[in-house]
């Protein structure tokens, strides 16, 4: 038996990671499901958007929770910079710069959601296409520094979200675009209307 | 009559999006449990797997580089509150404690007392001989 005391902050940094992983892969799999094909749309509905931005906040919180947890660790003791900056900390530097880089990814472009009216929905949608890179990341990070990676049970909770999610954005990028997609490319663009607007004098 | 239609129609769409909203909210308190139940989850999980002795961590590789990535920004002198205490210092290697207290027995096996019963005699018998040899010449 050993006393769980003096780990607290560490394990409730693992316990965030790993949710942080699953929550994530929740979210990019329901995302990838939002522009997808018309029927998954339809049987999901519209409030998949909802969840969706809900999924993403969770993983947001979850990855701040695991990152502030290990400043309490009386063992590693990271500084503020080597848990905000990649490749600067003392434990495997290489996977934990690379969980970095993810997080600080996803909550960039994430929360870009919220300033679309500045940035233009057309640049957002572009930025938004790069989500599943730093999730990948995120994958990278915690097979590669996750203390618990080599678990059993680990390996089944992360996979449970993470290979749907896999199998959803693979589908998505090499399958054949949605039939109304197609349909609209084919079809030949008009040229915008005036709108009228104000009283004719 | 379009009046009618146009006041049922307003009423219609406040609705829809009464109910909508209300989803939404929905939706997002379902989503706020889940995590939390989640997390409370994987926090049981890790913390029964610590306290039961089968942590991953705490096994000697993991815990020698856990040491390592500890060491370089350990021992500043403007940062004592963060030295990890005692306490937990000796938790975590518990264990080796334990293997280093087993050797102790040999110490008693490196000073027989039979040893020294076998010497002293020697110098017994060998103390006769050379007094001895005094009393003939003196005699």
């Amino acid at each position: 038996m050993t006393a769980a005391g003096p780990h607290l902050f560490w394990i409730t940094s693992r316990a965030a990671g790993i949710a942080a992983m699953m929550l994530a892969s929740g979210s990019l799999g329901v995302g990838v499901m939002i522009r997808g094909r018309g029927e998954s749309r339809r049987l999901l509905g519209s409030d998949v958007r909802a969840l969706h931005e809900a999924l993403s906040l969770a993983t947001l919180v979850a990855i701040a929770i695991h990152g502030l947890a290990l400043l309490g660790d009386a063992y590693l003791h990271p500084s503020p910079l080597d848990i905000a900056i990649p490749f600067t900390g003392g434990y495997r530097p290489v996977w934990t710069g690379l969980g970095i880089l993810g997080g600080w990814g996803l909550a960039a472009l994430g929360l870009t959601y919220y300033a679309r009216s500045r940035i233009g929905a057309a640049r957002w949608r572009y930025l938004h296409r790069f989500i599943p890179v730093f999730w990948a990341l995120g994958i990278v990070h915690t097979l590669g520094a996750g203390t618990d990676a080599e678990q059993p049970w680990m390996l089944i909770a992360i996979g449970l979200p993470v290979v749907p999610a896999l199998f959803l954005l693979l589908g998505r990028l090499f399958g054949s675009p949605e039939p109304e997609r197609q349909a609209e490319r084919r079809r030949p663009r008009q040229a915008p209307q005036p709108q009228l607007s104000g009283r004719r004098g | 009559m379009d009046e009618v239609r146009k006041l049922e129609a307003k009423g219609l769409a406040r609705a829809k999006s009464r109910s909508r909203r209300r989803r939404v909210a929905t939706i997002r308190s379902r989503t706020i449990r889940g995590s939390l139940a989640l997390f409370a989850i994987l926090w049981g999980v890790v913390f029964v797997q610590l306290a039961s002795g089968n942590d991953p961590a705490l096994s000697s590789k993991h815990r020698a580089e856990r040491r390592t990535a500890a060491a370089p920004s350990a021992p500043t002198p403007a940062e004592p509150a963060r030295e990890p205490a005692p306490e937990a210092e000796a938790q975590l290697e518990g264990s080796e404690f334990e293997v280093e207290e087993e050797p102790a027995p040999e110490f008693e096996q490196l000073e027989p007392e039979a040893e020294f019963e076998e010497v002293a005699p020697e110098f017994e018998e060998t103390a006769p001989e050379i007094e001895e040899p005094i009393v003939t010449s003196s005699s």
